[in-house]
């Protein structure tokens, strides 16, 4: 069997129709259907990503999407049936990686969810970088200020790399889009923003005055450059 | 305090323009029409009371004197023929002392100095006749003096010994005129025959007194007017605060201040007012909360309709996707049955989310989310993503930007789904031929036009073009499948931008759709920097010579 899927919706019949498209594209579905019964079916499951829908019986969404981030760092994506700013920023500010809004089409679906699950941009060639006062162990995919490791989920750290591999190089929201989230068209770029800013609180000295990760106003990110 | 009176004549208007501004203040002020008015009338009413005591006071003062002045001149008279009856001159100057002792005795008696005597005319030379004497005083070469009138000497002559008077202005010792009556009748002298005699009286006096209180009911009119104006000032004060009141009050809840009252005292016409007033007030904002309830409830409703639409409609969605991929094995018409399912679906889905946005316009929880954008590059990137749709009737979409590349904070998502309406809806309607879109910017705006040269549409219908669900030809064939609610999303875009989203048409000739943004959020985008009616309004193609990029 291909990689185990988590779907957590309370609406049987959208789950078991996920779950008919993704055994079709020969993942492993298994399903929950109550936010209090989350945790536990992930911890039995052990499963390689998270559809995890934002209005649930029992714990919402966004407190289920906080208690496995406790645990673990595997994507997570949100399905939502609102789009507002409000409700998408909340959720991706609890730690998912990327959201979905219903109704959505298979092939989307399928798409990111193998964006999620691919292993990390291969085309970086050295096993170390530098970045800033932060050192980059490509292989270990670990990163770490002096001796203290920092721990980031495989999309923070995707997009640090993505950031880091080419140095003094500004990437647009939308060529991070492309790179890290696997997006071919113009999509909402509140979650680079999102992204950018949670990478930040765990990478930054002072999140609000960023030494690493720096805006480039009107464009978009670039990393700074390795020091020491 | 000079530098502060100054200012306030400065404040007051010119003589010129007294008339304007008084008519104004009639006009304007209920404070100076009420004072006015009653100013007037009292005033009218205190002038003909004021003329009729003057006029009673003067002629009583009148009558008393000439009363006693009659009086006096009889008095002085009988007593006087008393003398001169007992009096036995038979000289001319005993006579004549005589005379001169009985006019002495006459000014005594009448306390004026003007007396004269004047022999009767008709009567022979005597003698011993003694001489005119008068101290009236005569002008030179007048036989009597000016102010015993000829008539009055013929009444007296012929008056058989009564008594005459007449009114007349004597002149003073200081060359002043007075009023005065001259009392005419007449004395007879034993051995010298009938004369005539006069005696004046001076009035001043009299009409001292008369001046005096002419005087004091002028000042006592004015004083009282002046009460009277302040009085009604007081009361018009009184009166017109509960109604000023009344009307701050009423205007505060026409502003949509529901929440104001007038307060409520005492028992009077004025608290009837303001019980009435606050109960049209609370029935007022109790209706207006319902409706706004109502009108919350709905959006509420259409909202969560929206949103529970969806789970069922991603389930519907991915089940039509699956049996849509595996269509070529089925017979075909199951397999034009999967297909008409996918794109219905897709339809669905559509207007499922345009009605969820409209439903948040309406709710008033859409918010602009803007970032620095270049409206040309915007366009371009949109156009691009069209660009599938114009492979059948192959209308080349060209972008012409003589302006417009300055970045300018826009919501991009927004700004992007009015284009690719706009560009949609012109190649929907545009019959193949190509379509100009122009992007442009001034000092205060961006703005882009979307121009075809296809059917056009009339009057009414550009009217009706933005609303819900309206369609210029319900028979159309429908090729993007519009839900019939772009246009209406589109406007309320580029109102959430403060932006101006309007249209041109003529039938056969083509439309023009522009938008006009503000290049600073919030701030007034002014006049566009694209005309409209576009410049090429007449004609049925686009000029071959437009230097445009062709994008499709």
């Amino acid at each position: 069997m291909g990689p185990r899927i988590l779907v957590v919706d309370d609406d049987t019949a959208l789950a078991e129709m996920i779950g008919i498209v993704l055994r079709t594209e020969g993942f492993d579905p298994h399903f929950c259907a109550d936010g209090s019964t989350a945790l536990e079916c992930f911890r039995t499951a052990q499963p390689d990503l998270v559809l995890l829908d934002l209005m649930l019986p029992g714990l919402d969404g966004i407190e289920v999407c906080g208690l496995i981030r406790a645990e673990s760092g595997i994507p997570i994506i949100m399905l939502t049936a609102k789009s507002d700013t409000a409700d998408v920023v909340k959720g991706l500010e609890s730690g998912a990686d990327d959201y979905m809004v219903k109704p959505f089409n298979p092939k989307e679906l399928v798409a990111r969810i193998r964006t999620r699950l691919r292993p990390s941009p291969s085309d970086v060639v050295a096993e170390k970088l530098q970045l800033g006062d932060l050192s980059i162990d490509v292989a270990a995919h670990e990163v770490r200020r002096g001796d203290r490791v920092i721990a980031l989920t495989p999309l923070e750290f995707d997009l640090l790399l993505a950031l880091a591999s080419k140095p003094q190089q500004v990437f647009t929201r939308e060529a991070l889009l492309e790179q890290v989230w696997g997006y071919r068209y113009k999509a909402d770029t509140r979650l680079v923003n999102v992204h950018v800013q949670r990478l930040r609180a765990k990478v930054e000295d002072d999140p609000d005055n960023p030494k690493v990760v720096l805006t480039v106003r009107g464009v978009g990110y670039r990393a700074a450059a390795p020091t020491g | 305090m000079v530098a502060g009176l100054g200012a306030w004549l400065a404040t007051l208007p010119r003589p010129r323009e007294w008339p304007s501004s008084v008519v104004r203040a009639w006009r304007r002020s209920l404070h100076f029409r009420t004072i006015a008015i009653t100013v007037a009338l009292s005033g009218t009413a205190m002038a003909l009371t004021g003329v009729s005591v003057s006029y009673s006071v003067g002629n009583d003062l009148y009558q008393s004197r000439l009363r006693q002045a009659l009086a006096d001149s009889a008095r002085a008279t009988t007593s006087t023929q008393a003398t001169l009856d007992s009096a036995d001159a038979t000289d001319p100057a005993a006579v004549q002392g005589l005379l001169n002792k009985t006019l002495s005795s006459i000014q005594t008696a009448t306390s004026t100095r003007l007396v004269a005597v004047f022999r009767a005319p008709d009567q022979g030379f005597d003698p011993l006749a003694p001489t005119d004497f008068t101290t009236f005083g005569v002008a030179p070469g007048e036989a009597s003096p000016k102010v015993v009138s000829d008539a009055l000497r013929e009444a007296v002559q012929n008056g058989a010994g009564k008594q005459f008077y007449q009114s007349v202005t004597l002149t003073a010792d200081d060359g002043s005129k007075v009023p005065g009556l001259v009392v005419g009748s007449e004395i007879v002298f034993p051995s010298a025959g009938r004369y005539e005699l006069y005696v004046g009286f001076n009035l001043s006096d009299s009409e001292q007194t008369l001046a005096f209180v002419q005087g004091t009911l002028w000042a006592a009119g004015v004083a009282l007017m002046l009460l009277i104006g302040a009085v009604t000032w007081v009361v018009v004060h009184f009166v017109v605060a509960p109604i000023r009141l009344a009307a701050t009050t009423s205007q505060r809840l026409a502003a949509g201040d529901l929440e104001v009252r007038i307060p409520q005292k005492g028992e009077d016409v004025f608290a009837t007012l303001a019980r009435s007033f606050n109960g049209m007030a609370d029935s007022l904002q109790h209706q207006i909360n319902q409706l706004a309830e109502l009108s919350q409830v709905q959006q509420r409703f259409v909202s969560d309709v929206s949103h529970e639409l969806r789970t069922p409609l991603t389930t519907i969605r991915l089940a039509g996707d699956v049996i849509y991929d595996q269509r070529a094995t089925f017979p075909p018409a199951t397999e034009r049955t999967a297909e008409l399912l996918h794109t219905q679906i897709q339809r669905f889905d559509a207007l499922l989310s345009d009605l969820l946005e409209i439903s948040r316009y309406d709710a008033g929880s859409a918010a602009l989310d803007l970032e620095p954008t270049s409206l040309v590059h915007l366009v371009d990137d949109a156009i691009e993503g069209l660009g599938g749709l114009v492979g059948d009737d192959g209308s080349a979409i060209r972008l012409v930007a003589p302006g417009g590349w300055v970045e300018v904070e826009m919501d991009p998502r927004r700004i992007r789904r009015v284009v690719r309406n706009l560009v949609g809806n012109a190649i929907e309607h545009g019959e193949g031929k190509p379509i100009v879109v122009m992007v442009d910017s001034n000092e205060s705006a961006v703005a882009l036009s979307v121009r075809d040269y296809g059917i056009g549409m009339t009057e009414e219908a550009c009217a009706r073009v933005f609303d819900r669900f309206w369609r210029a030809d319900p028979s159309r064939r429908r090729t993007l499948g519009g839900t019939g609610l772009g246009l209406s999303i589109a406007l309320e875009d580029a109102a959430l931008h403060h932006g101006r989203l309007e249209v041109w048409s003529r039938p056969g000739l083509g439309s023009c759709f522009r938008l006009t943004l503000p290049r600073v959020p919030g701030s007034d985008p002014g006049e566009s920097p694209l005309s409209l009616p576009p410049a090429d309004a007449g004609a049925s193609a686009p000029d071959e010579l437009i230097d445009g990029e062709v994008v499709s």
